[in-house]
């Protein structure tokens, strides 16, 4: 079954995390990498992004003659994806255990972030909507 | 896979879909909805859902005819979603409690494009999908460029 493990953050937290210092930004890549790794080894790695910065979000609808409108005004509440990554394990338990660990990703002084990491089964396709 | 795709089709189609660029970026087009929104959806008729879906894969073979198409993904439903935090020993603490007014991701698209502008475009069209009476649901679509992890954290 493929899951997603999905990092969100609210603006607050990102500009938090702009203010890392180097060698805490460092560790946590290092962490991040290295976890990564540890997915492929282990055969359950099936992909994984970074997104960019909330402040070049945009929310795109079409317009009457069906022209994107952009609109960059989000609720000051809204969580941004940071980034996922897509496994492919044997139940859910496994997904939220290798979710804790990305939730144990160092943060500054190398402290456990504990950021929450929503987990979600993803589908393979229309089909399995029964559509 | 996806550039030499775009290579390989006639100059004079190809622009029409993606001008032809060097550096072509990356963005995730994500459809997402509350609560309230999915449960609204799940009263839809068949005809209605039929319909949305049809323009939707048809959207898909565009992209896949153009060389953008990267990836789509459909989630499962949002009932079972999880927050998982992992506790001091490692041990994932999961929690399925979410705040009223959040919004689910339903679906993804990444498309490889040349321009923001095509991405706005792509998501636009998927905007435009028809809901109910065949009337566009106007769904907000929100873009985001994927990070390219040889240059940035």
């Amino acid at each position: 079954m493929k899951y997603i493990l999905m990092m969100n953050a609210s603006k607050g937290d990102w500009e938090g995390f702009a203010k890392w210092s180097k060698e805490d930004l460092q560790c946590n890549a290092a962490f991040m990498r290295n976890f990564a790794k540890e997915l492929k080894e282990s055969g359950v790695f099936v992909a994984a992004e970074g997104l960019g910065w909330p402040n070049e979000a945009l929310l795109v609808r079409a317009g009457k003659d069906r022209d994107p409108v952009t609109d960059g005004v989000f609720p000051e509440s809204k969580e941004f994806l940071a980034g996922y990554w897509i496994i492919d394990v044997e139940n859910r338990e496994q997904a939220c255990r290798i979710a804790a660990r990305a939730s144990a990703a160092p943060g500054p002084g190398g402290v456990p972030g504990n950021i929450p990491i929503e987990v979600r089964q993803v589908l393979g396709g229309f089909a399995d909507l029964g559509l | 896979m996806s550039r030499t795709a775009r290579r390989l089709r006639p100059a004079c189609e190809r622009a029409k879909f993606a001008p032809e660029r060097e550096e072509n970026v990356k963005y995730i087009l994500m459809m997402s909805g509350s609560r309230a929104g999915v449960t609204g959806y799940h009263a839809w008729s068949k005809q209605d859902v039929d319909a949305h879906m049809a323009v939707l894969q048809r959207i898909n073979k565009e992209l896949s005819d153009s060389g953008e198409f990267v990836a789509t993904q459909p989630l499962s439903p949002i009932e079972e979603a999880k927050l998982v935090r992992g506790e001091k020993n490692g041990v994932p603490v999961t929690d399925g409690i979410f705040p009223e007014s959040k919004e689910f991701l339903l679906g993804y698209w990444i498309v490889d494009v040349a321009t923001p502008e095509r991405a706005y475009a792509v998501a636009a069209r998927i905007s435009a999908a028809p809901g109910p009476g065949g009337v566009p649901t106007n769904m907000p679509i929100e873009v985001r460029r994927l990070v390219d992890r040889a240059g940035e954290r």
